[in-house]
Order: C-alpha cells, then structure tokens, then sequence
C-alpha cells in the first residue's frame, strides 16, 4: 500500500471541499478549516495493480484574510489547484499558489481542476485562456463538484503522475 | 652585440612569435603559486566544495580535523573561557532547561504522590515496603501509583505526515491512523508556525483532559506520537527517543527519500509493539460498611434458609417414612408444591390417623396438606382386625387368618356362631371358614342342664302326693333348670323333649301305684306350668313300680322309688348337628 499525501489549494469558496466530499473518508469536522487551517481527508484510488491511499490535505481556501501556511506543504507528493470557472480571479490565485508552493517545496506532480462546469455558460474563463495555460504543459481538468463529473478521474491522473515521478 | 647575444634575443623574439600568451600565462601562474594572498583567496573559494568532495568520497576530513578542532577549544578555553561559554550558550541553555523541567516535573509528580499517600494506611504499607524491600519510599509510591496504558503509537513520516506505522494496544478504540497523524502533523505545524517555535521548542506533549496525553519523540524525519493515558513513567520517553534514534540509524535513507511506501518500516513494528506498554492499579475497592452488613444479612438469611430448608426436609422425609412403615397408609403423590406439602393416598378406615405421625412440633415447619381416600387393605393384620370389628367376638372365641381363610376357635354362643357364619365371608380378604374347634356354648349347656335335670329325683310321702320334707330345695333347682333348658332350646331350636316320669314303690296294688305315680308326675308338671314352663316339650307317665329307681331290697329302699324322675328325649333332629 502506497501512501502519498496531496494538497488541495485555490481560493476562497472555489468548491475545494465540495469537490472531495462525496467519496473521501473524514474524521474531522470543517471548523479544521477556520481554526488549523487544513482538514485532512482520505482517499483510496487504484491504479492497476496498485492501490494508493491519497492523504489529503484540503488546505483553507486563500483569500485576503487568510493566506496558506506553507508549512502543511512539506512532504506533499502532488497538488491540485482549484479554480471556480465562474470566477477569473481565482485562476490567478490558483497560479499564485502553484508558484508559491513550488517556491518552497520544489516542483511535484500537480493539476489544475477548473470546478463548476455545470455552471459553464457563467465562466468567466474562456476556453482561450485555458488553452494558453494548457500550451504551457500544464494540465486543467473541468470538473463538477455538485454531479461529482469527472472528479474522480481528475484524482486518477494526478495519482498516475506521482507514481510514475 | 656577440653572436650568441644575438641567436639568444632572436629566439626570444621568436618564443615571444610562437609562444607569447602562454609565457604570460606561465607568468601569472608563477605570481599566483609565489602570492600567498592570492592562493589564499583562491583556495578560500573552493575549500568547501574540496571539503564536501572529501566527505563524499572518503571522509577523512573530520578525522583529520578532529585532533585541531580539540586542540583549538582546548586552547581556546584555556586562553579565554568565555568566548567558549558564550559560544555554546544558545544551546547549553534550552538543553539543560528541558533536562531540568523534565526532573523537576517528574519530582513534583512525586511529591504530590508522596503527599497524597503518605498519611494513609496505603501509606503505611508502602513505608513497610520500603523497608522490607530496601527502596526508597518514594520509589515505592512511584511503582505502585503510575498506572497507565499506551493505547497506541504512530510511526509518522514528519514531513508529509504519513503514517509509517501504527500499533494499537488491545481493546482500544481508534479512528483512521492516517488522518488522524496528518491532523497531529499539521497541528504541530500549526504551533510551530504559530508560535514561532525553535526546532528545540517543537511540541513534545500534547494533554487531553486530565487523564490522557499524546508524547511525540522526534527524530530527524521521523517522529513516535504515543497515546497513552494516565501517568506514565518518564523512562519510557527515554524508550521512544531510543527508537526513533534506531530507526534513524537503520532507516535514514528510507525515511530521508521516503516515496509514500511504508513497507520499509514494518521491521520496527515488534519495537513499537513493545513500546505499547501498561501498568493496570489493582482492584482494591474499599468495600463500603453497608454492603458488609447487606453482606452479613444476606448470608444469614442463605443460611438460615439452608438450615429451616434442611430441617424441613428431615421433618418431610421421616414423615413420609413413617407413613410408608404403616400399611393401611399407601401414599400415591408425595411433592412440595407453592410452599405446601402435599400428600395424596388411601388410607384404612382401621389405619390411624396420619395427623398424629407428625409431631406438633413440626406442624409448624411444613405446610401439610393431606388428601386420603379411604380403602381396604387386605394385609392379614387389617383383615383380622375388619373381622374382629365387624364379627365382634366374645372373648372366649379367638379369630386367626390363614391367607383367606379364617378360623374361630373356643366358644361362642349360637348366636354368635350362626352371625359368624353368616357374615364372614362378607368380610374383604375372608374366603373360607373354619369353625372345628370352636364350642357351641349354649349346646353345651342344654347338655349339661339335661345331665343334671336327669340326676335330680323329687322324692313322696308313702301312698302320698305330697313331697317329703326337704324337697324345697330340689323343687326350687329343677325349676330353674327347666327355665334354663326353655331358653336354650328356644335358643337352638332344639327338639328335644322332657319326659316327667311318676314312680311308686312295691308295696300295694299294681293299679294303685299306677295311679299314685300319674298324679306325683302331673303334680310336678303342673307345678313347673305354673312355674311358667312350656308345656309343649313336657309329657308325663305314671309307671308304678315298673322301672323302679332302686331295687327295694330293704324296706327303706322303697323310699327311693317313691319318686318324680327326669329324662330328655328326641324325636326329630332338625338341623342334623349333634352336640
């Protein structure tokens, strides 16, 4: 059993812990958020023959009260960045945090969930910023946190990507 | 200018044509290796990759600088002390502050132990302890009240918080290792950042109420979090900061390039099994004077309960034996049924009453209820005695039983025997009769009356119808014996018949002492009608002289036949008995 921890950033109220709520195991109640921080949650994903728990440390959404602590990074095998597609700014956000975390813990394995498809034809991300981003090697899933569309499958490419670092 | 002046400026000429730069080079090579300034600030650039170099490939350096470096403290505190001592106060500091708390909590631990116990009976037997034992009071108190329980230890990977393992102590319930060790790692980041902690300072307990604490002994890229509740001996953080030191030295690499596998790891799981340790406090509850006495009163009433049940049961049984030892008593049910004694039978009416085989005494003690029906019993006792009772009798005649049948034997009235044998085999357990050898009284009697009456004479004047003198008497017995013979052959139905016979002695005519001897006899008859005898079974004669009572052979024997006689006869014997 592999074990790899991953962290959750974006923004304030991009649906980070909506996204995950439906298939991950939790102990720990979301006032974690407001007073640690972080809330860590569980994930099991399996990828062939190899099952791989996710550690997930759904980090407390960046905003301008409130910044990550870089500390809950370490030791972190991916991340994924969340972005609300209605939303522009919190794509710059999610780039800032990229930058940030490479900054101080290097660069992993990552990807970039832009959240609310259902809610497309409100985005304010058009289709060319994501191409300009995607140009550069970076890989953006869209995903719905509220039908759970293509939220596992986003898990599943970032796992495949740590286990072939 | 010589010739060879001259060959050597032209080969100058040409080394500086053919080799001019690096002549300039060798030069400046030359001025660097005879510059001491210059190599200085040369070798100054490069050294710590030299060194580095060095370590990688044979670490010979530390050997080498070993020897300088203690000289150099050597002669640096020997020449000036303080600069040591101020060099090496940052760290001296925070270490013998946490060497010192650590006693000094350990200590007051003690202490309050001590206090807590010193001036109780526990006390008192712990200071007995100690001096049985030879260890100090303290010691004593330590070892009998740190009572604790590691419920469970993680193995987490510090950087990434995953769990590298986790033990678990039995019966202990848990959540999800790995969230729970991601949470304890982001809290102790939390604290960290928050307060700005050193690396010395990091978090080393954390305390959940009062009973429960979580001890993390960290290492370089690994930490032990154990959860251990109650008061643990600080001995054991020593045991946990030696295994985190073990795994480092055996698992650094792994830890350090740790790549999310925790397989490497499970070679520490029989050490941290060890490291899940307990000490339980005895059970010695203090038992409160009320469940004493509840205790006491409880056991009493068992025991009185067992006693009153064991009597009882004695009562019961050896009444049922004694009423088994009866036989006209047959018992059908014999149970203790809703604190009664019940008793189902039959009994014989000629048993006694099976109230009285039980004393009054323990009339009391069981609840007796008793049902009988009643029966014959046909036991040869019960028989005879249903005989005896029913044939009632007289006590001349005595009843035995031979199975069924049943002899009389002695005397008996007729009427007893005629009930007898008309009632006996009516009896239950009565079948035959045997009456051989028992007397009919009354028949005997009749007999004996008769023989007397034969034997009595009553005796006349001469040529006379009166009696002699001193015949009252004889008159007045042959009376009662006529009385008696009435009776007995009204009794027995008897035929037999009483014959008065006149008589008269030889002297006058034949035909005169016919006559007299008629009359003496119809005189006496007469006389016995009178007397209230029935005439019906008398008859009379008047014989004369014929059949003479004695042969006159003197004069005076003539008295003799002067006579009235007596004889019983039968004509028909109606039953066919003879007695």
């Amino acid at each position: 059993m592999i074990k790899k921890k991953v962290c959750l950033l974006g923004a304030f109220a991009v649906g980070k812990t909506s996204l995950v709520q439906q298939y991950v195991h939790s102990i720990f109640s979301d006032k974690y958020h407001t007073t640690v921080g972080v809330n860590i949650e569980k994930t099991q994903i399996q990828i062939q023959d190899t099952a791989v728990d996710i550690i997930l440390w759904d980090l407390h959404g960046e905003d301008e009260f409130q910044h990550v602590r870089l500390s809950y990074l370490k030791g972190s095998s991916g991340c994924i960045y969340v972005v609300d597609g209605t939303r522009k700014m919190t794509l710059a956000t999610a780039l800032n945090l990229k930058q940030i975390a490479e900054n101080t813990i290097g660069e992993i394995p990552f990807l970039i969930i832009i959240n609310k498809i259902d809610l497309k034809d409100q985005w304010e991300i058009d289709q060319s910023t994501i191409n300009e981003i995607r140009k550069k090697g970076i890989q953006i899933i869209e995903t719905s946190a509220k039908t759970g569309d293509r939220v596992e499958y986003a898990f599943e490419i970032l796992t495949k990507k740590m286990l072939e670092k | 200018m010589s010739p060879k002046a001259s060959n050597d400026t032209s080969i100058d000429a040409l080394k500086d044509l053919l080799i001019k730069s690096e002549k300039e080079q060798i030069q400046k090579i030359q001025t660097r290796l005879d510059d001491p300034m210059i190599r200085a600030t040369e070798l100054s650039s490069f050294l710590p990759e030299a060194i580095s170099l060095s370590i990688l490939n044979n670490n010979k350096i530390p050997q080498v600088i070993a020897p300088i470096i203690n000289e150099t403290i050597k002669a640096s505190v020997r020449d000036n002390p303080k600069i040591m001592a101020d060099a090496i106060f940052p760290a001296l500091g925070p270490g013998i502050r946490k060497a010192i708390s650590s006693i000094i909590m350990g200590m007051v631990q003690s202490l309050n132990q001590v206090l807590n116990h010193s001036f109780s009976i526990q006390g008192m037997k712990w200071r007995f302890e100690a001096f049985r034992t030879g260890k100090q009071f303290g010691e004593v108190v330590l070892l009998h009240t740190l009572v604790y329980k590691v419920e469970q230890i993680f193995l987490i990977h510090r950087e990434s918080g995953i769990v590298l393992d986790h033990v678990v102590a039995k019966d202990t319930i848990i959540q999800d290792p790995d969230l729970v060790s991601g949470m304890l790692t982001a809290i102790q980041d939390f604290v960290n950042d928050s307060f700005q902690m050193t690396t010395q300072d990091e978090l080393e307990t954390l305390r959940i109420g009062s009973d429960t604490s979580v001890w993390i002994e960290k290492g370089e890229h690994a930490c032990i979090a154990a959860v251990i509740r109650g008061t643990p001996p600080l001995d054991l953080r020593t045991q946990y900061k030696k295994l985190i030191e073990e795994i480092h030295i055996k698992s650094g690499a792994s830890l350090e390039n740790f790549d999310g596998d925790p397989f490497h790891f499970a070679i520490f799981r029989e050490q941290l099994n060890q490291g899940l340790q307990s000490k339980e406090k005895k059970q010695e509850k203090k038992t409160s004077p009320l469940i004493w006495c509840i205790g006491i009163v409880l056991l009493s009433a068992i025991g009185f309960w067992a006693v009153h049940y064991y009597q009882t049961q004695k009562v019961w049984h050896s009444y049922i034996d004694r009423l088994e030892a009866h036989p006209g008593l047959i018992i059908l049910s014999a149970q203790k049924k809703d604190g009664h004694h019940k008793i189902v039978g039959l009994k014989d009416p000629l048993e006694i009453d099976p109230a009285t085989l039980i004393k009054s005494t323990d009339k009391d003690r069981i609840k007796l209820i008793s049902h009988w029906r009643p029966f014959y019993s046909l036991e040869p006792d019960f028989v005879l005695q249903r005989a005896s009772n029913i044939l009632n009798p007289p006590p001349t005649t005595k009843l035995t039983l031979v199975d069924t049948l049943i002899i009389a034997q002695g005397e008996a009235s007729d009427n007893w025997i005629n009930s007898f044998l008309k009632s006996a085999k009516t009896i239950a357990g009565i079948e035959d009769i045997d009456i051989k050898k028992l007397r009919n009284i009354d028949k005997q009697n009749l007999k004996t009356s008769l023989k007397q009456l034969s034997n009595l004479k009553l005796y006349f004047k001469n040529n006379s119808t009166q009696l002699i003198e001193n015949q009252k008497n004889s008159l007045t017995q042959i009376s009662e014996l006529f009385n008696d013979i009435q009776k007995l052959k009204t009794l027995l139905n008897d035929p037999v018949k009483i014959i008065i016979t006149g008589h008269t002695d030889s002297s006058g005519t034949e035909k005169q002492n016919l006559k007299l001897s008629h009359k003496r006899a119809q005189l006496i008859l007469n006389n016995l009608i009178q007397e209230g005898i029935d005439p019906s079974f008398l008859s009379f004669y008047g014989i004369g002289t014929k059949t003479p009572l004695k042969k006159e052979i003197k004069v005076n024997d003539r008295k003799y036949n002067r006579a009235v006689s007596f004889k019983s006869s039968y004509t028909i014997s109606t039953k066919g008995r003879k007695i």
